[in-house]
């Protein structure tokens, strides 16, 4: 069995365009391995109708786990694995519609005891052994092989979601959905609305002529800081990282795993 | 479900006998389209709506203020689920000339209380809203799906073909929500002839500001806001402009006379720009961030480019019917869509109950628009779009009303204060406008809206 997991926004109604590419490689994957694919969502009783249409594009079975609210990353991927634990390769998109930490295929690889290859550009799925194409950073890319239970997820331009049939649209799919209930979810108080940047008040970039200050708008001609290497045993290298991470704003002292949104 | 056996062309003939897909395919996500969906699914029909975005208002824009008391007859107290930025408690006239502002402002908290009376609103908010009341009534909505023609057996239309892999869906009546330059009223022959006068471009920038900051600056609190219909501030070609107040945002635009705008070889973008420097506007929207630019036609002629609204197996409604009231101080739309989408289910409900889907079946829809509010403010106001786009009124009113009152209020000491009278023959001659011309238009503005 194959498996792709799908976030569900309520800002969209829809999916993001890499779970989409997940879906779209999941059913590529079963149906050259002769498998089922089963698309999975972990999200509020308004998700069903998005599962219908991962059914029409050809989806074996939907599982939706049913959270009223937002869950933390990981108790998203506790709420999933159980819900895929029988899948051979997992598919996620590598973001989700409403701009989630996009931890929770590194969560559920963890869960699974599996391989992961995560932020895939590129992939041709087939019977193990198959290759994928991870972006690394600075432009430069890695070929991994995946050779046994995986999770893989994947970017938007990794595959372009298959149209349905307007007849498989329209048809009724409630026999192939699945619905259970998923554990307690914080309620949001304020409604989820679509993601609109906040205004900001920059001050006015210096320069003479507007390619000066256009310049300094994008920062090109300042020397780009290169990356620090430090070389140090695993739980100091770990908490150098944490400690990084702190000072550059990205985490809020100290929040232990899970405590990110998925 | 039984295909039609025959099918050609960008839409197709059906012929053969076959039960159709559904009662009534309806096609479009805008206010027009969900409310035609919700009335028929309401009445028990088998109702699809099909919607070319990936949701309902994904696709769409317009100004930003919504009236919708229409909503009163089809989701009671619907102001306490509808997704509204901010309620209308603040309704400025504005004139502009390029260093002169003039505005007639008025205020009522009554209008803060429901039901209300006017609202900004997001599209993409609103009409997936009304589309999710469409659905709850029982109607299949379908996204991501674009109805590329009609079907037709004989004359009579019998569904749509859309984009979809097997995508033909046979209905025994069709209603056509598409918006403005709808290719389904064209394709079914119901427009006699498209003119670039009657329609202007409405062009849109949202401005993102903190909501203490839109407070301070436009002198509102909690969800009140501020409506500024603008004359003037269209770089010299003619139309209109405005500003409307969201939560965290300002919605600033211009629309714009097609024939002109061409003629003049402006850019849209330019015109938003000076109208966004203008001394009386720059304080408003200053330091706002630039979150979207948007632009779509609106059909502003009334009833002088409305189609036939009724054909064998179809009725077409909201700005593919080019019911919107553009109006000069009036831009109405949303309203007069979701009503003539409400009338256009009603009257299909009865057509196919009755089991007439003919045009003569489905005639009850023109009467419903010809006795409400729809036809009868177009018919009312059909002279205002002529008007208020006139040459004079947008070129040489604005300075003449600007310099008689910047000449009233201005103490010229030791000259003593010049007569009312004499200041406007004076500016009247200067603008050149003819005493002729005034006392006509004068007339033809009582007639429009008197
Ligand atoms: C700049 C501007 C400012 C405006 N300001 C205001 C205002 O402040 N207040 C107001 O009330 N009105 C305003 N209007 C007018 C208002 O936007 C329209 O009158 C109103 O949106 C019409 O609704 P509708 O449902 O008829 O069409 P639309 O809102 O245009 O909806 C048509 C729908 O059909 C879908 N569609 C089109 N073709 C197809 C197809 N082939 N297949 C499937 N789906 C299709 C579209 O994606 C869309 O969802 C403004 C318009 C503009 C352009």
């Amino acid at each position: 069995m194959i498996a792709a997991c799908l976030k569900w926004s309520a800002a969209t109604g829809g999916w993001s365009a890499a779970d989409q590419a997940a879906l779209e490689l999941g059913l590529q994957h079963a149906e050259r391995t002769g498998t089922d694919c089963v698309a999975v969502t972990v999200g509020p009783a308004a998700a069903a109708g998005a599962l219908g249409e991962a059914l029409a594009c050809g989806a074996s079975r939907a599982v939706h786990v049913v959270v009223d609210g937002d869950l933390p990353s990981w108790d998203t991927a506790v709420a999933l694995s159980a819900a895929v634990a029988e899948a051979i390769t997992v598919w996620c998109g590598d973001y989700s519609a409403d701009r989630g930490s996009g931890s929770v295929p590194a969560y559920l690889a963890a869960l699974r005891h599996c391989e992961q290859a995560l932020g895939v550009v590129e992939a041709r799925p087939g019977s193990l052994p198959f290759e994928v194409l991870r972006r690394l950073d600075g432009g430069r890319r890695e070929r991994v092989s995946v050779t046994g239970p995986a999770v893989v997820s994947v970017e938007g331009a990794a595959a372009r979601l298959r149209r349905a049939s307007l007849r498989a649209q329209l048809a009724d799919h409630s026999a192939r959905l699945t619905t259970v209930a998923g554990p307690p979810a914080d309620h949001l108080d304020a409604p989820v609305v679509a993601y609109r940047p906040r205004a900001r008040q920059l001050p006015a970039p210096a320069g003479a002529v507007a390619l000066d200050r256009i310049g300094a708008i994008l920062h090109s001609g300042t020397p780009a800081r290169r990356g620090e290497t430090v070389e140090l045993e695993p739980p100091a290298a770990a908490a150098a990282i944490l400690d990084a991470l702190t000072r550059w704003g990205y985490r809020a002292g100290g929040a232990a795993p899970g405590g990110a949104t998925s | 479900m039984t295909a039609p056996t025959t099918t050609t062309g960008p839409g197709g003939d059906v012929t053969g006998p076959h039960l159709t897909d559904a009662d009534v395919v309806v096609v479009g996500g805008g206010p027009a389209g969900s409310c035609a969906a919700l009335v028929a699914a309401r009445a028990g029909l088998r109702v699809v709506l099909l919607e070319r975005g990936p949701f309902p208002g994904s696709k769409n824009m317009y100004g930003g203020v919504v009236y919708p008391r229409i909503l009163d007859q089809l989701i009671p107290q619907w102001w306490t689920q509808a997704p509204v930025q901010r309620w209308i408690t603040r309704r400025s006239t504005m004139l502009l000339t390029d260093t002169q502002a003039m505005s007639v402002d008025f205020r009522s908290q009554a209008w803060a209380a429901a039901p209300h009376n006017g609202a900004t609103a997001v599209r993409p908010e609103w009409d997936r809203w009304l589309a999710e009341e469409a659905a709850a009534a029982g109607a299949q909505v379908v996204c991501s799906t674009t109805v590329t023609g009609l079907l037709r057996d004989g004359h009579r239309i019998v569904g749509v073909r859309t984009d979809r892999p097997d995508g033909d869906l046979t209905a025994r009546v069709v209603v056509a929500c598409d918006g403005v330059n709808s290719f389904l009223a064209k394709q079914a022959g119901l427009y006699e002839h498209a003119d670039a006068a009657h329609y202007t471009v409405g062009v849109k920038e949202t401005l993102a500001l903190p909501k203490a900051t839109i407070d301070e600056r436009f002198n509102v609190r909690d969800r009140d806001g501020v409506d500024i219909e603008i004359l003037g501030g269209t770089g010299g070609v003619n139309g209109g402009a405005f500003l409307y107040t969201n939560l965290e945002s300002v919605s600033v635009g211009v629309v714009l006379k097609v024939p002109k705008l061409a003629a003049q070889q402006r850019r849209p973008e330019e015109i938003i720009a000076a109208l966004k420097a203008h001394p009386a506007i720059t304080p408003l929207v200053d330091g706002g961030e630039l979150v979207e630019y948007s632009a779509h036609l609106i059909p502003e002629a009334g009833l002088a480019m409305m189609p036939k609204v009724v054909a064998d197996g179809m009725v077409v409604a909201g700005d593919a019917a080019a019911l919107c009231l553009a109006a000069g101080i009036w831009l109405e739309g949303v309203n007069f869509a979701m009503a003539s989408g409400m009338y256009a289910g009603e009257s299909v409900v009865e057509a196919v109950r009755a089991g007439d889907v003919s045009e003569t079946g489905l005639a009850g829809y023109r009467r419903r628009l010809a006795d409400s509010f729809v036809l009868r403010d177009h018919r009312k106001l059909r002279r205002a779009p002529s008007l208020v786009l006139s040459d004079r009124v947008q070129h040489r009113y604005p300075p003449m009303i600007a310099n008689t009152i910047e000449r009233m209020f201005r103490v010229d000491n030791p000259a003593p204060k010049p007569g009312l009278r004499r200041i406007l023959a004076e500016e009247r001659k200067r603008a050149g406008v003819r005493v002729r011309d005034l006392a006509r238009d004068a007339w033809d503005a009582m007639r429009t809206f008197g």
